[in-house]
């Protein structure tokens, strides 16, 4: 079986970096959201978790700007502190992810052969499991909690990255250019590190900003079925699926910000990613 | 009046809110059966003029003047009335004719589909037709190939199908943009045979583009050289090309080796190297390459060559004949599977990995055919020399500076092209890049794979006599791997015909190419184009008076 | 003279032995690529099984978690799944029940988890197939649209309702398609899977639109991209130069020559398909294989939990394969056997 390189490209969701304004509205949003993140305590008008009865399922107003939910939680609050949860999975994923899959593809790519086959069929094999789905069976084996579906979707990620920087590193290593270096004497180590790997990390980490939006609505997903990081901690998943309760009851606002706030964030980081993979080269051009 | 009559013909680009004039004021007229050469260097709109005939233009541009095809103006014409000039009155055959051709469809789906939507066509007539003409291009087996897929066929075949896909509606022009350019010379040759028997036996118009002077006037009654959109010279083309008026004439005939003088050209007075040492002494070498799948290539079967030091030797043969396989073994990028090869007086095999490395470089350099790709995008050419020059020598900041000035020079490069980065050069000047980094390590051999043919001819002629003023200089030995025979007698005393991997013929320059003893190398020389006028032209054009 | 050596007849023996060979390779291919299926298969089986392994600790421990284990319910698990036995034998026990359609016993149902699949499986399927018909048709005729009006008001708007759609995770969708569609308009139904077959299609509308949404915008910009890509070829240039309709050159060259890319990611969105189908049973309340996988993890029912990852590993896999080998059917090239060059 092979699970054929999509075009990524193609799949990329909304980006707005076609426009200066675009771009610079993404930009600010998602450094607004980082900043929450960051400062959760300081600007976090109450606690996460504080109930207040007497003001339950309320519209938006001066004491609850963003109205409280079907328990009486300040929505703003909340929204604050999920913002921690939503960034951290993401950043670690595609760290990790990166890595792996750059120091997997480069030397996959790089040696052929059968290091090169036995790489590229681990990658298939991995690939046969949707990232959900192994984050999932993570979350079925170790416990709820994030660190278990981080390594989970990690591992789902891998491939993606190292699949890309295979393709690009095979493609180049047949480029006249490092044929040349080794006329010139170049260590085949040297080669791939100081020469070939620079000309292909542009476009991994085009590929990087694009998959972050997508670990991040995943993540939110898994929290959304319950599986993700476990009330009362704030997360946009799970605020979304206890949205849903007050929804019926009318209350819009505590499920519609939470899925807005996925739906913007995604869009922004796409936005910088569409942005950084026109300034350092289009994979597909 | 004239089958194709453009007149004061202008085309405009849009880009970006600039508008770029592309073609200024080009007139042109072919007469039903006559055949017309519009030549011109890259850039120079001659395709452009060929896809404007046939109404092609970009959505973006704007034109002014007139294309009258057969009474039909094409500039605003209708869409059903340009579809059926190009369904009836002229066809077109392309460059690279495996991009021409629809590669999920059969051949003969191919050549029928225009006909089959005329109206009251008839499916099995067509087919008939097409089988028949695919017969007469020296296809065999036209039934069959019918059924077949382009990959299934080379390319001097797809181009055949391609001459056959454009003859089924018996054009009265016939428009062939560069199309034996992406083909090997022999097949160039029979190409070129069955277009000028096709136009002669139908008596059709014929507008020839190509970058080829010499094609031009081995085919064409009459000449158009064009130059960035503009006309500069046209006329009878036996007159342009033995008194052309224009400088910029002057300067393409004389860039172009096989146009300066008949084949064989004396080959250039170099200092003697008889006696002299060997710098490179291969002994029967082979390789062969094992591809999944696919049957064995033997890409060097029994190859001995060698080179006295400050020598030049060429390696001839077209695509697939083992010739750049060669130039990589002798580089040190492939290992031969048998066979013993000397580089400069001794083999290099003791040290560790990185010595013999060093070693190796600093004996054989080699620069590659195309300079778009042999430089390092991100690396400017001071920088690029910095990190040879470090890998090899231990040099101090003023020192280093130095060798690099001093290097940029030698292959006329001046100061401010040192911190560009490659892109910013033409490929003249990346390839002068890529031949200053192979002297920066003071080779004994310079390999030179196709290292002129990605180029345009005027500045292929300055390479060449870049590379001829480093052998006098520096005395490097050059093996020159080339497929164009017209080239090789400017650089080369000793010359090698290789075909299938194999050496078929080998001796002094001037000899092989005015005495060629092996056929495969008389029919290279054949396929070398010549001027219809020429007098020793004794294949192809019996008595051709009935041009005008 | 030159003429001949270039295209010289094929004797028709040999001819003939190619297509035989040509056959072969054929056959071969076919033969590789279902090997790779097994293989992936295979090997994805036992990282589901012995992924119990990955836990320290003792394995009935890990299947009891959460039950209060008294001494009944150990030896009955034990002997269920051979606790006692070397691992490999574990495999090996469980591997062929499994080909056997038994997934063993599920721990929070007491029943077998093939008659609890089972039970579920319609639910899933029928979400599957609508949401499927719906990527297909309106993914494609939007994707045409914008490539046939490339750059005209036509295409940019589908560019951007597409873009819109596609930065819309299913739990979002569908949300706002509950919000707007059974608690304002009072439409559809925002809950279970209804009675009977009328009744559940009218129940999975929301469900199945609310999965598609994003995966139409795939589907639709794939096309367009991949036919964007073929207008810019030079033999769709070719074509129109010898006055073939533009029709024709859409249909006959664009969108013919397309179908491959429009295939593979097709292929590819399965998975996506399968678990997010999960989430949207999730929100609609819907007793399908993606709910009880979530129910499963829940309530530490691990059997059921291996058993539907394998059951989505398989069906996924098996997707592709058959996208692979349907590859040869659209694009000629991809067939084995170069033939005569």
């Amino acid at each position: 079986m092979s699970i054929q390189e999509a075009p990524r490209k193609a799949i990329s969701r909304l980006s707005l970096h076609r426009t200066r304004w675009g771009l610079l509205i993404s930009a600010i949003f998602v450094v607004v959201v980082i900043l929450a993140a960051v400062f959760a305590p300081l600007v976090s008008p109450y606690p996460p978790a504080a109930v207040d009865l007497l003001n339950v399922n309320s519209a938006p107003s001066a004491a609850h700007l963003l109205g409280t939910d079907a328990l009486g939680r300040d929505t703003l609050s909340r929204m604050i502190y999920g913002a921690r949860t939503a960034l951290y999975g993401p950043i670690f994923v595609i760290l990790l992810s990166t890595i792996l899959g750059v120091i997997l593809g480069l030397w996959a790519g790089w040696a052929g052969g059968i290091i090169d086959a036995v790489i590229t069929r681990i990658f298939d094999i991995v690939l046969a499991f949707p990232a959900l789905l192994l984050a999932i069976l993570a979350v079925a084996l170790f416990g709820k909690g994030l660190t278990a579906p981080i390594i989970a979707m990690s591992i789902a990620y891998t491939p993606y990255i190292g699949r890309l920087t295979r393709q690009l590193v095979s493609g180049e290593k047949n480029r006249q250019y490092v044929s040349a270096y080794q006329v010139q004497g170049f260590a085949p180590g040297w080669i791939a590190t100081r020469a070939v790997m620079p000309n292909v990390l542009g476009v991994v980490g085009s590929q990087t900003t694009q998959n972050f939006g997508y670990v991040l609505v995943e993540l939110a997903a898994l929290s959304f079925l319950g599986l993700g990081i476990q009330a009362p901690a704030a997360d946009w998943g799970n605020m979304i699926n206890e949205g849903q309760s007050a929804l019926v009851a009318g209350n819009f606002l505590p499920a519609m910000i939470p899925s807005l706030a996925v739906v913007l964030i995604v869009v922004a980081v796409n936005s910088i990613g569409g942005w950084l993979s026109d300034k350092l080269g289009d994979p597909f051009a | 009046m004239s089958l194709l009559e453009i007149q004061n013909l202008g085309i405009d680009i849009r880009v970006n809110g600039l508008t770029n004039r592309l073609l200024h004021e080009v007139s042109l007229q072919i007469n039903s059966g006559e055949s017309v050469a519009l030549v011109g260097e890259s850039g120079s709109g001659k395709s452009l003029t060929a896809r404007a005939v046939l109404g092609l233009l970009p959505a973006h541009a704007t034109t002014h003047g007139s294309i009258n095809l057969d009474g039909t103006e094409i500039l605003g014409a209708s869409k059903a009335a340009l579809r059926q000039v190009r369904r009836t009155t002229a066809a077109m055959v392309f460059q690279d004719p495996r991009s021409s051709i629809n590669p999920v469809r059969t051949l003969g789906a191919h050549l029928i589909e225009p006909m089959l939507q005329v109206p009251g066509s008839n499916r099995a007539e067509l087919e008939a037709r097409a089988v028949g003409l695919l017969g007469s291009m020296g296809l065999s087996n036209p039934e069959a190939r019918m059924k077949q897929y382009p990959h299934e066929l080379s390319g001097g075949m797809l181009q055949r199908v391609m001459i056959a896909g454009a003859l089924m509606n018996d054009p009265q022009l016939l428009i062939c943009d560069e199309s034996t350019t992406a083909l090997d010379v022999t097949t160039q040759a029979a190409v070129m045979e069955l277009l000028s028997t096709a136009v002669r036996e139908r008596d059709m118009g014929m507008l020839f583009i190509t970058h080829d002077l010499a094609l031009a006037a081995s085919i064409a009654d009459r000449t158009y050289v064009l130059r960035r959109g503009e006309v500069q010279e046209a006329g009878d083309t036996r007159q342009i090309f033995t008194a052309p008026t224009a400088d910029y004439t002057k300067k393409l005939i004389a860039s172009t080796p096989s146009m300066r003088s008949g084949p064989a050209a004396g080959v250039h007075t170099l200092p003697s190297t008889e006696g002299a040492e060997l710098v490179l002494k291969v002994e029967n070498a082979f390789k062969t390459y094992h591809p999944s799948g696919q049957p064995a290539v033997k890409a060097v079967q029994d190859v001995s060559i060698s080179i006295p030091a400050g020598g030049g030797l060429a390696i001839v043969g077209e695509s697939g004949s083992g010739k750049s396989t060669l130039g990589r073994i002798v580089a040190g990028l492939e290992e031969q599977d048998e066979g013993t090869m000397t580089v400069a007086g001794g083999q290099i095999e003791t040290g560790s990995a990185k010595e013999r490395r060093l070693a190796r470089a600093s004996r054989v350099q080699m620069v590659f055919q195309d300079p778009y790709q042999s430089l390092d995008s991100r690396i400017t050419p001071a920088k690029a020399l910095e990190r040879v020059l470090k890998l090899h020598y231990k040099l101090d900041a003023k020192a280093m500076k130095a060798r690099i000035s001093e290097l940029l020079a030698s292959v006329g490069l001046e100061e401010k092209h040192a911190n560009l980065l490659p892109r910013k050069l033409s490929g003249g000047q990346r390839q002068r890049v890529a031949i200053a980094k192979a002297m920066a390590l003071n080779p004994r051999l310079l390999v030179l794979d196709e290292a002129t043919s990605a180029l345009d001819v005027s500045v292929q002629a300055k390479v060449l006599e870049l590379v001829n003023k480093l052998r006098r200089e520096n005395g490097v030995a050059v093996l020159f791997i080339s497929h164009d025979l017209g080239i090789v007698g400017e650089i080369c005393d000793e010359l090698v015909v290789v075909q299938h991997g194999r050496i078929v013929e080998s001796g002094p320059t001037g000899q092989v190419l005015n005495h060629p003893a092996h056929e495969y190398t008389k029919s290279l020389l054949a396929s070398v184009p010549r001027p219809r006028w020429a007098k020793d032209e004794p294949v192809r054009e019996p008595a051709d008076n009935n041009s005008y | 003279m030159a003429q001949s050596n270039l295209a010289t007849a094929l004797p028709p023996a040999r001819a003939r032995a190619d297509k035989e060979s040509t056959l072969l390779a054929n056959l071969k291919m076919i033969a590789m690529k279902l090997f790779g299926f097994v293989f992936t298969v295979f090997i994805s089986s036992v990282i589901v099984f012995f992924s119990r392994w990955l836990v320290p600790g003792d394995p009935i421990n890990f299947l009891l978690r959460g039950r209060s284990p008294n001494p009944e319910a150990i030896a009955e698990v034990t002997a269920i799944y051979g606790l006692d036995k070397p691992p490999l034998e574990q495999y090996w026990h469980w591997i062929t029940g499994v080909l056997q359609g038994d997934f063993g016993r599920s721990l929070q149902y007491r029943q077998d988890v093939t008659d609890v699949i089972l039970d579920r499986l319609p639910v899933t399927l029928g979400l599957v197939v609508m949401a499927g018909l719906m990527i297909a048709v309106l993914g494609l005729a939007a994707g045409i649209a914008a490539a046939l009006f490339r750059g005209s008001w036509i295409d940019r708007g589908i560019i951007a309702g597409m873009s819109a759609l596609a930065a819309i995770p299913s739990f979002v969708g569908a949300i706002v398609l509950i919000a707007i569609f059974s608690i304002q308009l009072g439409m559809f139904p925002s809950f279970g899977s209804g009675e009977g077959f009328g009744d559940m299609i009218y129940h999975l509308v929301l469900p199945s639109l609310a999965l598609a949404l994003s995966f139409i915008a795939v589907v639709g910009r794939v096309t367009r991209s991949a036919m964007m890509e073929e207008f810019s070829r030079e033999h769709v240039e070719v074509a129109r130069s010898r006055g073939i309709t533009e029709v024709a050159v859409v249909f006959r060259h664009v969108l013919r020559n397309s179908l491959g890319p429009i295939m593979t990611v097709s292929g590819l969105l399965v998975a996506g398909l399968l678990v997010s189908s999960a989430i949207v049973e999730q929100a609609f309340g819907l007793a399908g294989l993606g709910s009880l996988l979530v129910s499963s993890v829940d309530r530490l029912d691990f059997p059921v939990v291996q058993a539907i990852v394998l059951i989505v590993v398989t069906a996924f896999v098996a997707i592709n394969t058959l996208v692979d080998l349907l590859g040869p059917v659209v694009d000629p090239r991809l067939k084995a056997g170069k033939g005569a060059r």
